[in-house]
């Protein structure tokens, strides 16, 4: 992933990381290489099925030490972004249930966000809130 | 015979289950920061966040209770909460309501001094062809009263106004009889750098209610280095007119404003020395922006943000000194965002704000009724890209200048919840989009973030911040608090029985 003109030089020195995909999904590869391409060219190639490498190519010259850190951090970053996927699977349903309520005027839903979504517990109850807010032929 | 209480637990039975809430995070000083939808934040031991994706984090622990207070988990007792979450998103998001409040007025282009980062391309100071007119003036007036905001703000500015104080003259009045009319509290402030003002301009403006905002860049050579003019006597202006104005106003009738060239950057102390001997209590450390004629200078007076950041960083430490040994002055971009780090609220501040500020918070009419979307977005009109023209008093209204291209365009990219670096920032709820700068910087509105100065700036000031209120030494709390509430920093009392 290269997002602007590399400055670097195809000898240059560079670091490796080894990302295991069971791990990290592309798209948390690819958001992780995002914030890395200030400072480096990213080239991402898929050793095998099991594991991605990804090229980190400073755009200036850098010691040994800081392309050891750079590979640290781009590891810590990736696992991060794969947590927060994690998050987001598990609470984009009430995120947007939570937003839909923050700005509709009246607190009452005109309609109901699509898909799976909701607070579990509260949708359990069949007179709680959820149901009420929701449905308003309750 | 002594009777007690069961313990707690009998009371209170463990939750068997919880549930996560939307949350986004980062890391910092060896602790996992976790900041949910309405900005609220918990610091937490590393690993947390592992644990609670999992679902195997301890819920007989304080720091559950704390994740559960701070609406970052749910459980049986506490799933009724949702809707308080919503309020609390809801007020952050308060910026947004009512439509836009300030209106900015850009009477005339023409201004006496040359400085070379000016922000307004400036025309000398005898052509009056670059005046705004008074249909002109009548027509922005109409479409400021337009807006739904109850209370508006009208910001005179120039080049430097008070070159064309009869349009001043003709505004006030006008402004004021609509909204009566329309039921509206209007707010006036005239931005000025002082070197024309005469009394009876002031008394005119004590008259009227008028406040007055000027420009002070820090000690007299730092000031007259930065705003030429003839006779190289700006700060000496500016100062005989800040107390003549305090004399005639009221001290809290005037600010000051400065702006950080590359010849301000080792002088942090000194400029804010220079706000405290002039008794101003609040400093905007304000970096230059890249409009205007700094597009033109930024050879002789621009810098990278690294630079400005350690100015900052400077300049805060010393303001923080200068409070703690008594003297009360408040940093604004500090105060900014605490506000909206450690209130439910957002702020009016419409540089911070998203959905961005630019039309929704702010609009510009300048002088020969062009309105823009800011005050930036004009002076990138003024170096001929228009791209955040969004119409002309004489033609549209404020339907089309909100529905037209030029609107629609911008604000597609003035969410920064939807923004590729934004969307998973720890930081979201504080930061802003800013569509303008992006679009001034690096040609593209949505911006790349790993590059943006804006984006640079922010992450850093937000996370010394962060570590301040992690540090949570209790005199320096005690002081960001009192930016925060407007309050004094109350001294700690030692209560006696």
């Amino acid at each position: 992933m290269d997002q602007s003109e590399s400055t670097c030089t195809p000898d240059a020195p560079r670091a490796v990381v080894e990302i295991d995909r069971s791990m990290v999904s592309a798209e948390a590869l690819l958001k992780t290489c995002y914030w890395f391409t200030r400072d480096f060219v990213c080239e991402i190639r898929n050793r095998n099925e099991h594991v991605a490498e990804i090229f980190l190519t400073p755009r200036n010259p850098a010691s040994a030490f800081e392309l050891a850190s750079a590979k640290n951090a781009f590891t810590t970053s990736a696992m991060d972004f794969a947590l927060r996927e994690k998050i987001e699977a598990k609470t984009s349903g009430i995120r947007d249930l939570l937003l839909a309520k923050a700005f509709s005027e009246s607190g009452v839903l005109e309609g109901q966000p699509e898909g799976v979504f909701g607070d579990t517990i509260e949708e359990m109850k069949p007179e709680g809130m959820f149901k009420i807010l929701s449905n308003p032929q309750h | 015979m002594a009777r007690v209480f069961y313990p707690i637990e009998r009371f209170a039975p463990v939750p068997p289950t919880f549930h996560l809430l939307p949350f986004r995070f980062t890391r910092l000083n060896g602790k996992e920061l976790l900041v949910n939808e309405a900005g609220e934040f918990l610091f937490a031991p590393n690993g947390t966040i592992q644990r609670l994706t999992d679902e195997q984090l301890d819920t007989n622990t304080e720091l559950y209770r704390d994740l559960k207070a701070k609406h970052f988990v749910y459980d049986e007792s506490s799933s009724p909460l949702l809707d308080i979450l919503a309020t609390k998103v809801r007020t952050k998001f308060d910026h947004m309501c009512g439509g836009t409040k300030l209106h900015i007025f850009v009477v005339t282009l023409r201004c006496e001094h040359s400085c070379e980062y000016c922000q307004v391309s400036r025309q000398t100071a005898t052509r009056g062809e670059f005046d705004m007119s008074t249909s002109t003036a009548d027509r922005a007036i109409a479409m400021m009263m337009d807006s739904p905001a109850r209370a508006v703000t009208l910001e005179i500015q120039g080049g430097e106004p008070l070159l064309a104080f009869d349009v001043i003259q003709y505004i006030i009045p006008k402004a004021k009889k609509l909204a009566l009319e329309k039921g509206k509290d209007l707010d006036i402030v005239v931005c000025t750098n002082l070197a024309c003002v005469t009394d009876d301009i002031l008394k005119y403006f004590r008259d009227e209610g008028v406040k007055v905002s000027t420009s002070l860049d820090g000690p007299a050579f730092l000031h007259n280095k930065n705003r030429p003019r003839p006779g190289h006597n700006s700060y000496e202006k500016a100062i005989e007119g800040i107390e003549r104005s305090r004399v005639i106003l009221g001290v809290e009738s005037v600010a000051a404003l400065m702006t950080t060239t590359a010849a301000s950057l080792d002088y942090a102390a000194e400029i804010v020395d220079e706000y405290v001997r002039r008794e101003f209590h609040s400093i905007f450390l304000r970096p230059i922006s890249p409009y205007g004629f700094a597009i033109k200078t930024r050879h002789r007076t621009g810098y990278e943000m690294g630079r400005f950041l350690e100015f900052y960083r400077q300049g805060l430490a010393h303001i923080l000194k200068v409070n703690r040994n008594g003297y009360r002055i408040a940093e604004v971009y500090t105060q900014i965002l605490l506000t909206k780090i450690l209130t439910p609220h957002g702020t009016r501040y419409v540089d911070m704000q998203s959905p961005a500020g630019e039309a929704w918070s702010v609009l510009v009419y300048n002088y020969d009724g062009d309105v823009y979307a800011s005050d930036e977005s004009r002076m990138l009109a003024e170096m001929n890209d228009r791209t955040f023209r969004l119409g002309n008093v004489h033609k549209d209204t404020r339907r089309t200048l909100f529905t037209g291209d030029p609107a629609l365009q911008m604000f597609q990219a003035s969410c920064n919840q939807a923004l590729a670096g934004c969307s998973d920032c720890a930081f979201q709820s504080y930061c802003a989009a800013d569509p303008v700068y992006h679009h001034a910087t690096q040609g593209d509105m949505y911006g790349n973030r790993p590059t943006s100065g804006f984006c640079t700036r922010n992450m850093d000031i937000i996370k010394q911040l962060f570590s301040i209120i992690e540090e949570d030494d209790r005199e320096t709390m005690r002081l960001l608090w009192s930016w925060v509430t407007g309050e004094p920093a109350i001294r700690e009392v030692v209560e006696c029985v």
